[in-house]
């Protein structure tokens, strides 16, 4: 249908995806297919790709409708009462300084938006089996307010060896931190546009970023039980486990500074026939030291808390600990550890953001 | 490179035909042919835009020529690599508009710069500079007249201070041509002077080359030996600063232009 310029093809594919959701949601409103039938995923999936399709043109003839096709009137909106969600979302800024002033029950894009969120979140009620009734049920309320009685007395007797594994916890997360900087700093060099300038190694760049991604999409939790069954249950693993995640992430965090330096001490270095190296160590380095000490601390202020709950899988420390103690339901004893690492996590917490703002 | 070093000839610099295209397209050098002789106070003017920063920019390889030749000593640099681009830019020191020094660093530290490409990658990780090297560098210091500020931080100098650095860090390099892309655009009028005082006695006392891009023609007038006239890339004036008469002027800047003075 004649010419789309990029913003309409983001907005069809919006507004395709928009109604594929609401069609299949009311689908299987309508129709209440069997556990079945559910089950069947090439077909439901045919079903969400027919109803993409259908949306795709229905958003592109409102579109089509809504702007000025011909070279004159490009900027102009003929009408904005059809605009659709999509369109009205990504539509460039030069057709939103037109606005016409319609209310927002009078155009397609309000209803639009209205049918989505009503629908999408009565799914998400159903879906996540809401109920007041489970949530008031007396019985559930009496032995909730039992196993609080409970956690709220501590066991203080079990203190010592809570504090012996929250401290092996902090080195868990200690290590892993201390082991990935070294790893990220040179990383992110690697990751830094501005670094890898030639097409080789701009290629390398984009592999760079793709499989730190993929590294960082992965939970530090399913790297504890990949690690717990190389290297065995305990600290180790954990701190492997946390080590790849910081890689990532620190890697991420160094590059995008690496990438916002200024680029006037870079050419000043190169200028006066320093190589790579030293361009990098005296013309980028000194320019990210700073953040990176920041972004180091608050990466292992995060790690702490990330190694409490490794511990539950197979990851050592605290949670481990934690874990022991709530599969056997003993609630005192949970809470005794619960109130020391709150303690320590507040206390991670409260230093690092000293640190931090010592480091501005 | 030594071994081609051309002493017969007295041109330190010879451009042949050098255009630059730059990535999206814009042709931002056309054509352009000049020779610099050894000891020259070279200016180049035209108005921003036209293509000073990218010629100085291909001198020393900073930026990459699309074609055309650039003898420098006699040797075509347009297509080195590793370590003879570097000992390119060692010869051809550069001083910038905003200084582009190391903010964080000393003001020694930021003159010692200018031995990298001297010094082991190793070595210069660790800052180990040769003894010879630090007395070099407290010595063009002294030359550029701000030696008693070798220990303090460069970012808390004024404009014209941390220019004199660079322009230390310049010398500290040994290099056989200077290029001083617009050195005294964001310095007021007087500090201005000084700076370009100090170009000249480098010039004059060192006997290096200086090819120096600036905008005023009254500080044109003052320093250069010779001047090129740049205008949308291509050479529209070569000669003695004396012989720009009106007429030149508005060929240069256009119509409008009217001359500025800054005294
Ligand atoms: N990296 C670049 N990519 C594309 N065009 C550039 C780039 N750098 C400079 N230019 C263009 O080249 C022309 C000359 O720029 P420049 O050499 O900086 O001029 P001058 O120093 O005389 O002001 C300008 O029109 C500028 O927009
Ligand atoms: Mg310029």
């Amino acid at each position: 249908m004649k010419t789309y310029n990029f913003f309409s093809i983001k907005a069809i594919f919006f507004d395709a995806i928009n109604f594929a959701v609401v069609g299949s949601i009311l689908t299987v409103a309508i129709l209440h297919p069997t556990e079945e039938q559910l089950l069947s995923l090439h077909r439901n999936a045919l079903v969400f790709l027919i109803f993409f399709i259908v949306g795709s043109g229905l958003s592109s003839i409102l579109i089509s409708c809504c702007y000025g096709k011909k070279q004159s009137e490009i900027k102009k909106i003929i009408s904005s009462r059809y605009k659709t969600l999509g369109a009205h979302l990504f539509e460039s800024p030069k057709y939103k300084l037109n606005h016409s002033t319609h209310s927002f029950f009078s155009t397609v894009w309000g209803w639009q938006l209205l049918l989505t969120l009503v629908l999408v979140f009565i799914t998400g009620a159903i879906q996540t089996h809401f109920s007041f009734g489970e949530l008031f049920d007396p019985q559930g309320l009496n032995s909730a307010s039992q196993l609080f009685r409970q956690i709220a007395s501590p066991d203080w007797s079990i203190l010592p060896i809570a504090v012996l594994k929250v401290i092996e916890t902090i080195f868990i997360a200690f290590m892993a931190t201390v082991l990935a900087i070294p790893i990220a700093f040179f990383l992110a060099f690697l990751s830094a546009k501005n670094i890898m300038k030639h097409p080789l190694a701009f290629a390398f760049y984009g592999l760079m970023r793709t499989f730190l991604n993929i590294i960082r999409s992965i939970e530090p939790i399913i790297w504890a039980i990949i690690f717990s069954v190389w290297v065995g249950i305990g600290s180790f693993s954990g701190m492997l486990a946390l080590m790849i995640h910081s890689v990532a992430s620190l890697t991420k965090q160094y590059s995008e500074i690496v990438e916002s330096v200024n680029e006037g001490p870079i050419e000043g270095i190169q200028s006066t026939g320093a190589n790579l190296i030293q361009t990098i160590w005296f013309a980028i380095v000194p320019q990210v030291v700073l953040p990176y000490i920041s972004f180091t601390i608050y990466r292992w202020d995060i790690n702490v808390r990330m190694a409490t709950i490794i511990g539950f899988a197979g990851g050592g420390g605290i949670g481990t600990l934690l874990n022991q103690y709530s599969m056997r339901a003993m609630w005192p004893q949970v809470g005794c550890l619960i109130v020391v690492i709150a303690a320590v996590v507040w206390f991670m917490d409260m230093a690092s953001a000293y640190l931090r703002e010592s480091l501005k | 490179m030594n071994s081609a070093e051309n002493t017969s000839s007295s041109n330190i610099l010879s451009i042949k035909n050098l255009n630059k295209i730059y990535n999206n397209g814009f042709h931002a050098l056309n054509n352009i042919c000049f020779d610099v002789k050894r000891g020259e106070f070279l200016v180049i003017i035209g108005l921003s835009g036209s293509g000073k920063s990218t010629l100085l920019r291909c001198i020393n390889r900073l930026h990459d020529p699309s074609s055309g030749e650039i003898l420098f000593n006699g040797v075509d640099v347009t297509q080195l690599k590793g370590q003879k681009l570097r000992e390119l830019r060692k010869q051809a020191a550069m001083i910038f508009q905003h200084f582009n020094l190391i903010p964080r660093y000393s003001v020694l530290s930021n003159v010692l710069m200018g031995r990298l490409s001297s010094t082991s990658t190793l070595a210069s990780l660790f800052s180990q500079f040769s003894a010879k090297d630090k007395k070099q560098a407290l010595e063009y210091l002294r030359l550029v007249g701000i030696e008693e500020k070798a220990s303090l931080r460069v970012d808390q100098l004024s404009g014209g201070q941390q220019q004199r650095v660079a322009i230390a860090r310049a010398l500290s390099q040994n290099p056989k041509i200077l290029l001083a892309d617009e050195p005294v655009a964001s310095l007021d009028p007087a500090t201005c002077h000084t700076v370009m005082d100090y170009l000249k006695k480098v010039n004059q006392e060192l006997n290096i080359t200086v090819i120096c891009n600036l905008h005023f023609l009254s500080l044109v007038k003052q320093y250069a030996t010779r001047v090129i006239a740049l205008r949308k890339g291509e050479i529209v004036y070569q000669g003695h600063p004396s012989e720009i008469t009106p007429e030149w002027f508005t060929k240069i800047y256009g119509e409008e232009a009217r001359e500025v003075h800054v005294n």
